[in-house]
Protein backbone atom coordinates (compact mmCIF):
# COMPACT_ATOMS: atom_id res chain seq x y z
CA UNK A 1 0.00 0.00 0.00
CA UNK A 2 1.22 3.46 -0.89
CA UNK A 3 0.31 6.97 0.16
CA UNK A 4 0.46 9.01 -3.06
CA UNK A 5 -0.15 12.47 -1.72
CA UNK A 6 -1.16 14.41 1.33
CA UNK A 7 -2.73 17.79 2.00
CA UNK A 8 -2.43 19.56 5.33
CA UNK A 9 -4.41 22.56 6.48
CA UNK A 10 -3.80 24.39 9.75
CA UNK A 11 -1.82 21.40 10.98
CA UNK A 12 0.84 22.70 13.39
CA UNK A 13 3.20 24.88 11.29
CA UNK A 14 1.59 23.71 8.06
CA UNK A 15 -0.96 26.36 7.07
CA UNK A 16 -1.33 24.84 3.66
CA UNK A 17 1.01 22.05 2.59
CA UNK A 18 0.49 19.70 -0.28
CA UNK A 19 2.97 16.91 -1.07
CA UNK A 20 3.36 14.14 -3.64
CA UNK A 21 5.31 11.15 -2.37
CA UNK A 22 7.58 8.53 -3.86
CA UNK A 23 6.44 4.92 -3.38
CA UNK A 24 9.95 4.15 -2.11
CA UNK A 25 11.95 6.28 0.26
CA UNK A 26 10.82 9.77 1.25
CA UNK A 27 13.47 11.75 3.11
CA UNK A 28 12.18 14.71 5.04
CA UNK A 29 14.99 17.00 6.11
CA UNK A 30 14.85 20.05 8.35
CA UNK A 31 16.06 21.56 11.61
CA UNK A 32 14.29 21.06 14.92
CA UNK A 33 10.87 22.66 15.17
CA UNK A 34 10.58 23.33 11.44
CA UNK A 35 7.64 20.97 10.90
CA UNK A 36 9.21 17.76 9.58
CA UNK A 37 7.87 15.46 12.29
CA UNK A 38 4.37 16.90 11.82
CA UNK A 39 4.37 15.39 8.33
CA UNK A 40 4.87 11.94 9.89
CA UNK A 41 2.28 12.80 12.50
CA UNK A 42 -0.22 13.67 9.77
CA UNK A 43 0.46 10.41 7.91
CA UNK A 44 -0.07 8.49 11.13
CA UNK A 45 -3.36 10.31 11.78
CA UNK A 46 -4.60 9.39 8.34
CA UNK A 47 -3.80 5.70 8.84
CA UNK A 48 -5.05 5.30 12.40
CA UNK A 49 -7.13 8.41 13.34
CA UNK A 50 -4.81 8.58 16.36
CA UNK A 51 -1.88 10.78 17.31
CA UNK A 52 1.62 9.39 16.84
CA UNK A 53 2.87 10.69 20.18
CA UNK A 54 -0.41 10.48 22.05
CA UNK A 55 -0.57 14.25 22.36
CA UNK A 56 -3.87 16.09 22.36
CA UNK A 57 -5.56 16.98 19.07
CA UNK A 58 -6.06 20.61 19.99
CA UNK A 59 -2.30 21.06 20.31
CA UNK A 60 -1.95 20.14 16.65
CA UNK A 61 -4.13 23.02 15.44
CA UNK A 62 -2.16 25.97 14.01
CA UNK A 63 -2.10 28.81 16.52
CA UNK A 64 -5.09 31.11 16.04
CA UNK A 65 -7.16 28.56 14.08
CA UNK A 66 -10.04 26.37 15.26
CA UNK A 67 -9.65 23.26 13.11
CA UNK A 68 -7.21 21.20 11.11
CA UNK A 69 -7.66 18.95 8.15
CA UNK A 70 -5.50 16.16 6.72
CA UNK A 71 -6.38 14.65 3.38
CA UNK A 72 -4.60 11.82 1.57
CA UNK A 73 -4.77 9.52 -1.38
CA UNK A 74 -3.91 5.84 -0.83
CA UNK A 75 -3.22 3.48 -3.63
CA UNK A 76 -3.39 -0.26 -3.43
CA UNK A 77 -5.52 -2.20 -5.87
CA UNK A 78 -7.94 0.67 -5.80
CA UNK A 79 -7.57 4.31 -4.83
CA UNK A 80 -8.88 5.39 -1.46
CA UNK A 81 -9.36 8.96 -0.38
CA UNK A 82 -9.05 9.48 3.35
CA UNK A 83 -9.65 12.68 5.27
CA UNK A 84 -9.44 13.57 8.93
CA UNK A 85 -10.99 16.77 10.16
CA UNK A 86 -10.69 18.08 13.69
CA UNK A 87 -12.85 20.80 15.17
CA UNK A 88 -11.25 22.25 18.30
CA UNK A 89 -14.39 24.11 19.43
CA UNK A 90 -16.39 20.88 19.65
CA UNK A 91 -13.18 18.92 20.35
CA UNK A 92 -14.33 16.37 17.82
CA UNK A 93 -12.59 14.33 15.11
CA UNK A 94 -14.33 13.33 11.91
CA UNK A 95 -12.95 10.67 9.60
CA UNK A 96 -14.04 10.21 6.01
CA UNK A 97 -13.19 7.36 3.70
CA UNK A 98 -14.04 8.09 0.08
CA UNK A 99 -16.30 10.92 1.29
CA UNK A 100 -18.20 8.57 3.60
CA UNK A 101 -18.04 9.30 7.30
CA UNK A 102 -16.67 6.49 9.49
CA UNK A 103 -18.01 6.47 13.03
CA UNK A 104 -15.88 3.90 14.82
CA UNK A 105 -12.10 4.23 14.73
CA UNK A 106 -11.87 0.43 15.01
CA UNK A 107 -13.14 0.28 11.43
CA UNK A 108 -10.04 2.13 10.26
CA UNK A 109 -7.41 0.23 12.25
CA UNK A 110 -5.71 -2.32 10.01
CA UNK A 111 -7.13 -0.81 6.82
CA UNK A 112 -4.03 1.32 6.21
CA UNK A 113 -1.34 -0.55 8.16
CA UNK A 114 1.50 1.62 9.43
CA UNK A 115 4.63 0.99 11.49
CA UNK A 116 6.53 3.78 13.20
CA UNK A 117 9.98 3.86 14.71
CA UNK A 118 10.15 6.96 16.88
CA UNK A 119 12.14 8.43 19.76
CA UNK A 120 9.57 7.51 22.41
CA UNK A 121 10.03 3.82 21.50
CA UNK A 122 12.72 3.74 24.19
CA UNK A 123 9.83 3.32 26.64
CA UNK A 124 8.99 -0.08 25.13
CA UNK A 125 12.23 -1.64 26.36
CA UNK A 126 12.95 0.69 29.27
CA UNK A 127 9.54 1.75 30.60
CA UNK A 128 6.72 0.24 32.62
CA UNK A 129 4.89 -3.02 31.71
CA UNK A 130 1.98 -0.96 30.34
CA UNK A 131 4.27 0.28 27.54
CA UNK A 132 5.04 -3.28 26.45
CA UNK A 133 1.38 -4.29 26.67
CA UNK A 134 0.54 -1.30 24.50
CA UNK A 135 3.14 -2.34 21.94
CA UNK A 136 1.98 -5.96 21.81
CA UNK A 137 -1.69 -4.97 21.71
CA UNK A 138 -1.14 -2.48 18.91
CA UNK A 139 0.70 -5.04 16.76
CA UNK A 140 -1.78 -7.84 17.46
CA UNK A 141 -4.76 -5.51 16.92
CA UNK A 142 -3.44 -4.34 13.57
CA UNK A 143 -3.18 -7.98 12.53
CA UNK A 144 -6.56 -9.04 13.91
CA UNK A 145 -9.82 -7.15 14.32
CA UNK A 146 -11.05 -9.90 16.63
CA UNK A 147 -8.16 -9.28 19.01
CA UNK A 148 -8.98 -5.58 19.06
CA UNK A 149 -12.66 -6.26 19.77
CA UNK A 150 -11.62 -8.68 22.54
CA UNK A 151 -9.44 -6.02 24.15
CA UNK A 152 -12.26 -3.49 24.05
CA UNK A 153 -14.63 -6.06 25.50
CA UNK A 154 -12.19 -6.99 28.25
CA UNK A 155 -11.44 -3.42 29.25
CA UNK A 156 -15.16 -2.63 29.39
CA UNK A 157 -15.70 -5.66 31.62
CA UNK A 158 -12.81 -4.50 33.82
CA UNK A 159 -14.36 -1.06 34.24
CA UNK A 160 -17.80 -2.48 34.99
CA UNK A 161 -16.37 -4.99 37.43
CA UNK A 162 -14.26 -2.45 39.30
CA UNK A 163 -17.29 -0.17 39.57
CA UNK A 164 -19.27 -3.05 41.09
CA UNK A 165 -16.39 -3.99 43.41
CA UNK A 166 -16.28 -0.47 44.80
CA UNK A 167 -20.08 -0.41 45.18
CA UNK A 168 -19.84 -3.62 47.21
CA UNK A 169 -17.03 -2.13 49.25
CA UNK A 170 -19.14 0.93 50.07
CA UNK A 171 -22.55 -0.62 50.59
CA UNK A 172 -21.58 -4.11 51.79
CA UNK A 173 -24.67 -5.26 49.95
CA UNK A 174 -24.58 -9.07 49.71
CA UNK A 175 -27.20 -9.08 46.98
CA UNK A 176 -24.55 -7.72 44.63
CA UNK A 177 -22.31 -10.78 45.06
CA UNK A 178 -24.31 -12.80 42.58
CA UNK A 179 -23.89 -10.03 40.01
CA UNK A 180 -20.17 -9.89 40.78
CA UNK A 181 -19.97 -13.60 39.98
CA UNK A 182 -21.50 -12.92 36.57
CA UNK A 183 -18.96 -10.15 35.86
CA UNK A 184 -16.17 -12.46 37.04
CA UNK A 185 -17.36 -15.11 34.55
CA UNK A 186 -17.30 -12.51 31.75
CA UNK A 187 -13.83 -11.42 32.80
CA UNK A 188 -12.62 -15.01 32.65
CA UNK A 189 -14.16 -15.55 29.22
CA UNK A 190 -12.57 -12.58 27.44
CA UNK A 191 -9.41 -12.57 29.60
CA UNK A 192 -8.71 -16.23 28.81
CA UNK A 193 -9.05 -15.58 25.10
CA UNK A 194 -6.64 -12.63 25.35
CA UNK A 195 -4.05 -14.65 27.28
CA UNK A 196 -4.23 -17.56 24.82
CA UNK A 197 -3.87 -15.19 21.88
CA UNK A 198 -0.91 -13.45 23.54
CA UNK A 199 0.80 -16.82 24.09
CA UNK A 200 0.41 -17.62 20.42
CA UNK A 201 1.41 -14.12 19.37
CA UNK A 202 4.68 -14.16 21.32
CA UNK A 203 5.56 -17.56 19.86
CA UNK A 204 5.09 -16.31 16.32
CA UNK A 205 6.52 -12.84 16.86
CA UNK A 206 9.76 -14.18 18.35
CA UNK A 207 10.69 -15.61 14.95
CA UNK A 208 10.30 -12.19 13.34
CA UNK A 209 12.28 -10.45 16.09
CA UNK A 210 15.21 -12.87 15.72
CA UNK A 211 15.26 -12.34 11.97
CA UNK A 212 15.11 -8.55 12.24
CA UNK A 213 17.67 -8.37 15.03
CA UNK A 214 20.24 -10.41 13.16
CA UNK A 215 19.84 -8.14 10.15
CA UNK A 216 20.78 -5.04 12.12
CA UNK A 217 23.77 -6.12 14.25
CA UNK A 218 27.01 -7.81 13.36
CA UNK A 219 27.41 -9.60 16.69
CA UNK A 220 25.87 -12.96 17.27
CA UNK A 221 23.18 -11.97 19.70
CA UNK A 222 19.95 -13.87 20.19
CA UNK A 223 16.94 -11.81 21.22
CA UNK A 224 13.92 -13.40 22.85
CA UNK A 225 10.58 -12.26 24.25
CA UNK A 226 9.02 -14.04 27.17
CA UNK A 227 5.37 -13.62 28.03
CA UNK A 228 4.70 -13.12 31.72
CA UNK A 229 1.11 -13.73 32.75
CA UNK A 230 -0.70 -15.68 35.46
CA UNK A 231 1.43 -18.44 36.98
CA UNK A 232 1.66 -21.94 35.51
CA UNK A 233 -0.34 -21.34 32.36
CA UNK A 234 0.29 -23.59 29.37
CA UNK A 235 -2.40 -22.43 26.98
CA UNK A 236 -4.72 -25.34 27.78
CA UNK A 237 -5.59 -24.60 31.38
CA UNK A 238 -5.93 -20.81 31.19
CA UNK A 239 -9.57 -20.45 32.28
CA UNK A 240 -9.06 -22.85 35.16
CA UNK A 241 -5.92 -21.07 36.46
CA UNK A 242 -7.54 -17.68 35.96
CA UNK A 243 -10.48 -18.77 38.12
CA UNK A 244 -8.19 -20.17 40.83
CA UNK A 245 -6.21 -16.93 40.96
CA UNK A 246 -9.40 -14.84 41.14
CA UNK A 247 -10.61 -17.00 44.02
CA UNK A 248 -7.31 -16.54 45.82
CA UNK A 249 -7.52 -12.76 45.47
CA UNK A 250 -11.26 -12.45 46.05
CA UNK A 251 -11.01 -11.01 49.57
CA UNK A 252 -8.27 -8.59 48.54
CA UNK A 253 -10.34 -7.42 45.58
CA UNK A 254 -13.40 -6.85 47.76
CA UNK A 255 -11.41 -5.07 50.44
CA UNK A 256 -9.67 -2.74 47.98
CA UNK A 257 -12.51 -2.45 45.49
CA UNK A 258 -10.30 -3.01 42.42
CA UNK A 259 -9.43 -5.68 39.84
CA UNK A 260 -6.26 -7.48 40.88
CA UNK A 261 -6.07 -10.45 38.51
CA UNK A 262 -5.95 -10.71 34.75
CA UNK A 263 -4.09 -9.94 31.52
CA UNK A 264 -4.29 -6.19 32.22
CA UNK A 265 -1.36 -6.88 34.54
CA UNK A 266 0.74 -8.91 32.08
CA UNK A 267 4.32 -8.10 31.09
CA UNK A 268 6.63 -9.10 28.28
CA UNK A 269 10.27 -9.61 29.22
CA UNK A 270 12.99 -9.01 26.64
CA UNK A 271 16.21 -11.03 26.65
CA UNK A 272 19.49 -10.98 24.74
CA UNK A 273 21.45 -14.22 24.93
CA UNK A 274 19.37 -15.19 27.95
CA UNK A 275 20.18 -11.98 29.86
CA UNK A 276 17.33 -9.67 30.75
CA UNK A 277 17.63 -6.55 28.59
CA UNK A 278 16.05 -4.19 31.09
CA UNK A 279 18.57 -5.10 33.79
CA UNK A 280 21.73 -5.84 31.85
CA UNK A 281 21.39 -4.28 28.41
CA UNK A 282 23.63 -1.47 27.11
CA UNK A 283 22.17 1.64 25.48
CA UNK A 284 23.15 0.24 22.09
CA UNK A 285 21.38 -3.05 22.77
CA UNK A 286 18.23 -1.22 23.83
CA UNK A 287 18.25 0.82 20.63
CA UNK A 288 18.85 -2.26 18.48
CA UNK A 289 16.04 -4.10 20.24
CA UNK A 290 13.64 -1.21 19.63
CA UNK A 291 14.57 -1.15 15.95
CA UNK A 292 14.22 -4.94 15.69
CA UNK A 293 10.76 -4.80 17.30
CA UNK A 294 9.55 -2.31 14.69
CA UNK A 295 11.01 -4.18 11.73
CA UNK A 296 9.54 -7.40 13.15
CA UNK A 297 6.18 -5.62 13.42
CA UNK A 298 6.48 -4.54 9.80
CA UNK A 299 7.06 -8.04 8.40
CA UNK A 300 4.56 -9.62 10.80
CA UNK A 301 1.77 -7.26 9.70
CA UNK A 302 2.75 -7.64 6.06
CA UNK A 303 2.51 -11.42 6.34
CA UNK A 304 -0.74 -11.43 8.33
CA UNK A 305 -2.64 -8.84 6.32
CA UNK A 306 -1.07 -9.44 2.94
CA UNK A 307 -0.67 -5.67 2.72
CA UNK A 308 2.61 -3.78 2.87
CA UNK A 309 2.55 -1.26 5.73
CA UNK A 310 3.86 2.27 5.44
CA UNK A 311 7.04 2.72 7.48
CA UNK A 312 7.78 5.88 9.49
CA UNK A 313 11.11 6.66 11.10
CA UNK A 314 11.46 9.85 13.10
CA UNK A 315 14.92 11.23 13.80
CA UNK A 316 16.41 7.83 14.55
CA UNK A 317 19.03 7.85 11.83
CA UNK A 318 21.22 10.58 13.25
CA UNK A 319 22.04 8.65 16.39
CA UNK A 320 23.14 5.42 14.75
CA UNK A 321 26.72 4.36 14.11
CA UNK A 322 27.72 3.86 10.47
CA UNK A 323 27.44 0.08 10.60
CA UNK A 324 23.86 0.00 11.85
CA UNK A 325 22.88 2.96 9.66
CA UNK A 326 24.15 1.04 6.64
CA UNK A 327 22.39 -2.17 7.72
CA UNK A 328 19.12 -0.34 8.25
CA UNK A 329 19.36 1.29 4.83
CA UNK A 330 19.76 -2.14 3.28
CA UNK A 331 16.72 -3.25 5.21
CA UNK A 332 14.75 -0.24 4.06
CA UNK A 333 15.22 -1.39 0.46
CA UNK A 334 13.09 -4.45 1.22
CA UNK A 335 10.36 -2.28 2.63
CA UNK A 336 7.84 -0.60 0.37
CA UNK A 337 7.15 3.01 1.12
CA UNK A 338 9.07 4.70 3.93
CA UNK A 339 9.12 8.20 5.41
CA UNK A 340 12.26 9.21 7.23
CA UNK A 341 12.99 12.48 8.98
CA UNK A 342 16.56 13.73 9.49
CA UNK A 343 17.93 16.97 10.88
CA UNK A 344 20.75 17.00 8.31
CA UNK A 345 22.13 14.75 5.63
CA UNK A 346 25.19 13.40 7.52
CA UNK A 347 24.10 9.79 7.27
CA UNK A 348 22.64 10.24 3.83
CA UNK A 349 25.42 8.40 1.99
CA UNK A 350 24.55 5.18 3.76
CA UNK A 351 20.98 5.50 2.54
CA UNK A 352 21.28 4.28 -1.06
CA UNK A 353 19.41 7.25 -2.44
CA UNK A 354 18.25 6.64 -5.98
CA UNK A 355 16.09 8.54 -8.43
CA UNK A 356 13.04 6.66 -7.11
CA UNK A 357 13.31 8.56 -3.86
CA UNK A 358 11.96 11.92 -2.89
CA UNK A 359 13.86 14.44 -0.82
CA UNK A 360 11.72 17.03 0.89
CA UNK A 361 13.17 20.02 2.74
CA UNK A 362 11.08 21.58 5.47
CA UNK A 363 11.62 25.06 6.85
CA UNK A 364 9.14 26.83 9.11
CA UNK A 365 6.22 24.81 7.78
CA UNK A 366 7.16 25.43 4.13
CA UNK A 367 8.19 22.47 2.04
CA UNK A 368 10.34 22.25 -1.06
CA UNK A 369 11.31 19.27 -3.19
CA UNK A 370 15.07 19.07 -3.41
CA UNK A 371 15.67 16.49 -6.14
CA UNK B 1 -31.14 35.55 10.07
CA UNK B 2 -34.26 35.71 12.22
CA UNK B 3 -36.68 32.81 11.88
CA UNK B 4 -40.36 33.16 12.84
CA UNK B 5 -40.70 31.89 16.37
CA UNK B 6 -43.21 29.05 15.75
CA UNK B 7 -40.96 27.67 13.03
CA UNK B 8 -37.91 27.96 15.25
CA UNK B 9 -39.74 26.12 18.04
CA UNK B 10 -40.72 23.29 15.69
CA UNK B 11 -37.13 23.00 14.46
CA UNK B 12 -35.82 22.90 18.02
CA UNK B 13 -38.25 20.16 19.03
CA UNK B 14 -37.63 18.06 15.92
CA UNK B 15 -33.88 18.24 16.28
CA UNK B 16 -34.16 16.62 19.71
CA UNK B 17 -35.15 13.37 17.97
CA UNK B 18 -32.47 10.70 17.49
CA UNK B 19 -30.51 10.90 14.21
CA UNK B 20 -32.17 14.19 13.27
CA UNK B 21 -29.66 17.01 12.83
CA UNK B 22 -30.35 20.75 12.48
CA UNK B 23 -30.63 20.56 8.70
CA UNK B 24 -33.03 17.62 8.68
CA UNK B 25 -35.12 19.25 11.41
CA UNK B 26 -35.40 22.39 9.31
CA UNK B 27 -36.39 20.42 6.22
CA UNK B 28 -39.03 18.47 8.19
CA UNK B 29 -40.45 21.64 9.76
CA UNK B 30 -40.72 23.39 6.39
CA UNK B 31 -42.32 20.29 4.89
CA UNK B 32 -44.94 20.20 7.65
CA UNK B 33 -45.56 23.91 7.16
CA UNK B 34 -46.32 23.34 3.47
CA UNK B 35 -48.55 20.28 4.07
CA UNK B 36 -52.39 20.31 4.13
CA UNK B 37 -53.96 20.95 7.52
CA UNK B 38 -55.54 17.48 7.33
CA UNK B 39 -52.17 15.79 7.16
CA UNK B 40 -50.77 17.91 9.91
CA UNK B 41 -53.75 17.13 12.16
CA UNK B 42 -53.32 13.44 11.46
CA UNK B 43 -49.67 13.66 12.48
CA UNK B 44 -50.51 15.57 15.66
CA UNK B 45 -53.18 13.01 16.52
CA UNK B 46 -50.91 10.07 15.89
CA UNK B 47 -48.22 11.54 18.12
CA UNK B 48 -50.72 12.40 20.84
CA UNK B 49 -52.23 8.92 20.83
CA UNK B 50 -48.80 7.37 20.83
CA UNK B 51 -48.23 8.85 24.23
CA UNK B 52 -51.76 8.67 25.68
CA UNK B 53 -52.91 5.28 24.43
CA UNK B 54 -49.77 3.22 24.63
CA UNK B 55 -48.53 1.68 27.82
CA UNK B 56 -46.37 -1.26 28.82
CA UNK B 57 -47.75 -4.79 28.78
CA UNK B 58 -48.22 -5.98 32.37
CA UNK B 59 -46.79 -9.40 31.49
CA UNK B 60 -43.86 -8.87 29.12
CA UNK B 61 -43.28 -5.06 29.26
CA UNK B 62 -43.59 -4.70 25.52
CA UNK B 63 -45.57 -1.65 24.37
CA UNK B 64 -49.31 -2.24 24.31
CA UNK B 65 -52.71 -0.57 23.95
CA UNK B 66 -54.46 -3.00 26.27
CA UNK B 67 -53.25 -4.16 29.66
CA UNK B 68 -51.75 -7.18 27.89
CA UNK B 69 -50.01 -6.78 24.53
CA UNK B 70 -51.17 -8.44 21.32
CA UNK B 71 -48.39 -10.98 21.41
CA UNK B 72 -49.21 -12.07 24.95
CA UNK B 73 -52.92 -12.32 24.01
CA UNK B 74 -52.42 -14.25 20.78
CA UNK B 75 -53.51 -17.90 20.81
CA UNK B 76 -51.33 -18.59 17.78
CA UNK B 77 -48.11 -18.00 19.70
CA UNK B 78 -46.28 -20.64 21.67
CA UNK B 79 -46.86 -19.68 25.30
CA UNK B 80 -44.20 -22.02 26.65
CA UNK B 81 -41.23 -20.13 25.14
CA UNK B 82 -39.97 -16.70 26.21
CA UNK B 83 -37.40 -14.63 24.36
CA UNK B 84 -35.62 -12.19 26.68
CA UNK B 85 -34.55 -8.87 25.13
CA UNK B 86 -33.16 -5.54 26.33
CA UNK B 87 -35.56 -3.06 24.78
CA UNK B 88 -38.86 -2.78 22.93
CA UNK B 89 -36.95 -2.04 19.72
CA UNK B 90 -35.47 -5.55 19.91
CA UNK B 91 -38.98 -7.04 19.94
CA UNK B 92 -39.73 -5.15 16.73
CA UNK B 93 -36.44 -6.30 15.14
CA UNK B 94 -37.11 -9.95 15.98
CA UNK B 95 -40.78 -9.78 14.93
CA UNK B 96 -39.60 -8.55 11.53
CA UNK B 97 -37.69 -11.80 10.97
CA UNK B 98 -40.82 -14.01 11.35
CA UNK B 99 -38.54 -16.67 12.82
CA UNK B 100 -39.87 -16.60 16.34
CA UNK B 101 -43.33 -17.64 17.46
CA UNK B 102 -43.09 -17.51 21.25
CA UNK B 103 -43.52 -14.70 23.76
CA UNK B 104 -41.13 -11.93 24.85
CA UNK B 105 -39.81 -10.43 28.02
CA UNK B 106 -38.38 -6.91 27.88
CA UNK B 107 -35.78 -6.33 30.61
CA UNK B 108 -35.56 -2.58 30.13
CA UNK B 109 -31.75 -2.61 29.93
CA UNK B 110 -28.79 -4.73 30.99
CA UNK B 111 -26.51 -4.91 34.01
CA UNK B 112 -24.29 -1.82 34.00
CA UNK B 113 -22.60 -0.92 37.31
CA UNK B 114 -20.97 2.17 35.76
CA UNK B 115 -24.41 3.56 34.96
CA UNK B 116 -25.77 2.32 38.29
CA UNK B 117 -28.01 -0.31 36.72
CA UNK B 118 -28.13 -3.41 38.91
CA UNK B 119 -30.36 -6.48 38.74
CA UNK B 120 -33.17 -4.96 40.79
CA UNK B 121 -33.64 -2.09 38.36
CA UNK B 122 -34.32 -4.59 35.56
CA UNK B 123 -37.40 -6.80 35.09
CA UNK B 124 -35.52 -9.92 36.18
CA UNK B 125 -37.62 -10.78 39.20
CA UNK B 126 -40.73 -10.49 37.01
CA UNK B 127 -39.12 -12.92 34.56
CA UNK B 128 -38.50 -15.50 37.29
CA UNK B 129 -42.08 -15.17 38.57
CA UNK B 130 -43.43 -15.60 35.06
CA UNK B 131 -41.43 -18.77 34.55
CA UNK B 132 -42.60 -20.26 37.83
CA UNK B 133 -46.25 -19.32 37.42
CA UNK B 134 -46.93 -19.95 33.74
CA UNK B 135 -45.26 -23.26 33.00
CA UNK B 136 -42.58 -21.80 30.75
CA UNK B 137 -40.47 -24.56 29.22
CA UNK B 138 -37.81 -22.60 27.36
CA UNK B 139 -36.07 -19.24 27.72
CA UNK B 140 -34.06 -17.77 24.84
CA UNK B 141 -31.66 -15.00 25.78
CA UNK B 142 -31.32 -12.50 22.92
CA UNK B 143 -29.30 -9.71 24.49
CA UNK B 144 -26.72 -7.73 22.55
CA UNK B 145 -23.39 -9.57 22.30
CA UNK B 146 -21.31 -7.04 24.23
CA UNK B 147 -19.76 -7.08 27.71
CA UNK B 148 -22.97 -5.92 29.43
CA UNK B 149 -25.33 -8.11 27.41
CA UNK B 150 -23.19 -11.22 27.86
CA UNK B 151 -22.82 -10.68 31.59
CA UNK B 152 -26.56 -10.17 31.98
CA UNK B 153 -27.13 -13.45 30.10
CA UNK B 154 -24.71 -15.19 32.46
CA UNK B 155 -26.44 -13.69 35.46
CA UNK B 156 -29.92 -14.75 34.33
CA UNK B 157 -28.62 -18.23 33.53
CA UNK B 158 -27.29 -18.56 37.07
CA UNK B 159 -30.50 -17.25 38.62
CA UNK B 160 -32.60 -19.71 36.60
CA UNK B 161 -30.41 -22.72 37.28
CA UNK B 162 -32.73 -24.15 39.92
CA UNK B 163 -35.87 -23.53 37.92
CA UNK B 164 -37.05 -26.27 35.61
CA UNK B 165 -36.55 -24.43 32.36
CA UNK B 166 -34.39 -24.92 29.28
CA UNK B 167 -32.15 -21.93 28.61
CA UNK B 168 -30.49 -21.07 25.32
CA UNK B 169 -28.80 -18.07 23.82
CA UNK B 170 -28.99 -16.83 20.26
CA UNK B 171 -25.69 -17.62 18.57
CA UNK B 172 -23.14 -14.90 17.97
CA UNK B 173 -24.15 -14.63 14.35
CA UNK B 174 -24.54 -10.92 14.91
CA UNK B 175 -21.71 -8.58 14.02
CA UNK B 176 -19.53 -7.96 17.07
CA UNK B 177 -20.26 -4.56 18.53
CA UNK B 178 -23.39 -4.28 16.40
CA UNK B 179 -26.68 -3.70 18.14
CA UNK B 180 -29.56 -6.09 17.65
CA UNK B 181 -31.68 -3.15 16.60
CA UNK B 182 -29.41 -2.32 13.69
CA UNK B 183 -28.62 -5.80 12.42
CA UNK B 184 -30.60 -6.76 9.35
CA UNK B 185 -33.48 -9.20 9.61
CA UNK B 186 -31.63 -12.02 7.85
CA UNK B 187 -28.76 -11.90 10.34
CA UNK B 188 -31.06 -11.97 13.36
CA UNK B 189 -33.03 -14.77 11.71
CA UNK B 190 -29.89 -16.88 11.25
CA UNK B 191 -28.88 -16.20 14.83
CA UNK B 192 -32.22 -17.59 15.99
CA UNK B 193 -31.87 -20.79 14.05
CA UNK B 194 -28.35 -21.36 15.38
CA UNK B 195 -29.07 -20.71 19.04
CA UNK B 196 -26.96 -22.55 21.55
CA UNK B 197 -28.14 -24.33 24.64
CA UNK B 198 -26.67 -23.29 27.98
ZN1 LIG C 1 -46.91 -8.75 26.47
Amino acid sequence: MVLKQIELQNFRLHKNTSLDFSDKLNLIVGGNGQGKTSILEAIYYLCTTKNLNMSAEEDAVTFGESNFSIGGLFNELTENKARLYYDSIKNKKYFFLDEKQINRSTEVIGKFPIVSLIQSDHAITQGAPSERRRFVDSVASQASRTYLELLLDYSKTLRQRSSLLSQIKETRNNVLFEQLDAWTESLITSGTEIINRRIKFVQEFNVYVKEAYSSVVELIEKPHIEYQTLAEIDGENTAEKFREELNAFRDDELRRGINLVGPHRDDFIFYINGMELKRFGSQGQHKTFQIALRFAQFFFIKEKLGKTPIFLMDDVFGELDTYRAGKISEYLLQIGQAFITMTDLTNKDGLNITSDNTLIKVENGKTTFAN
Amino acid sequence: MLIAEPLQKAIDELSKLPSVGRKTAQRLALHILKSDSENVDALINALGELKSKIRFCSVCFNISVEEKCEICRSQKRDHSVICVVEEVSDVIAIENTNEFNGLYHVLGGVLNPLANVSADSLKIKELVDRIDQHGIKEVILALNPDAEGDTTSLYITRILKEHAVKISRIARGLPIGGDLEFADAATIGRAFIGRISL
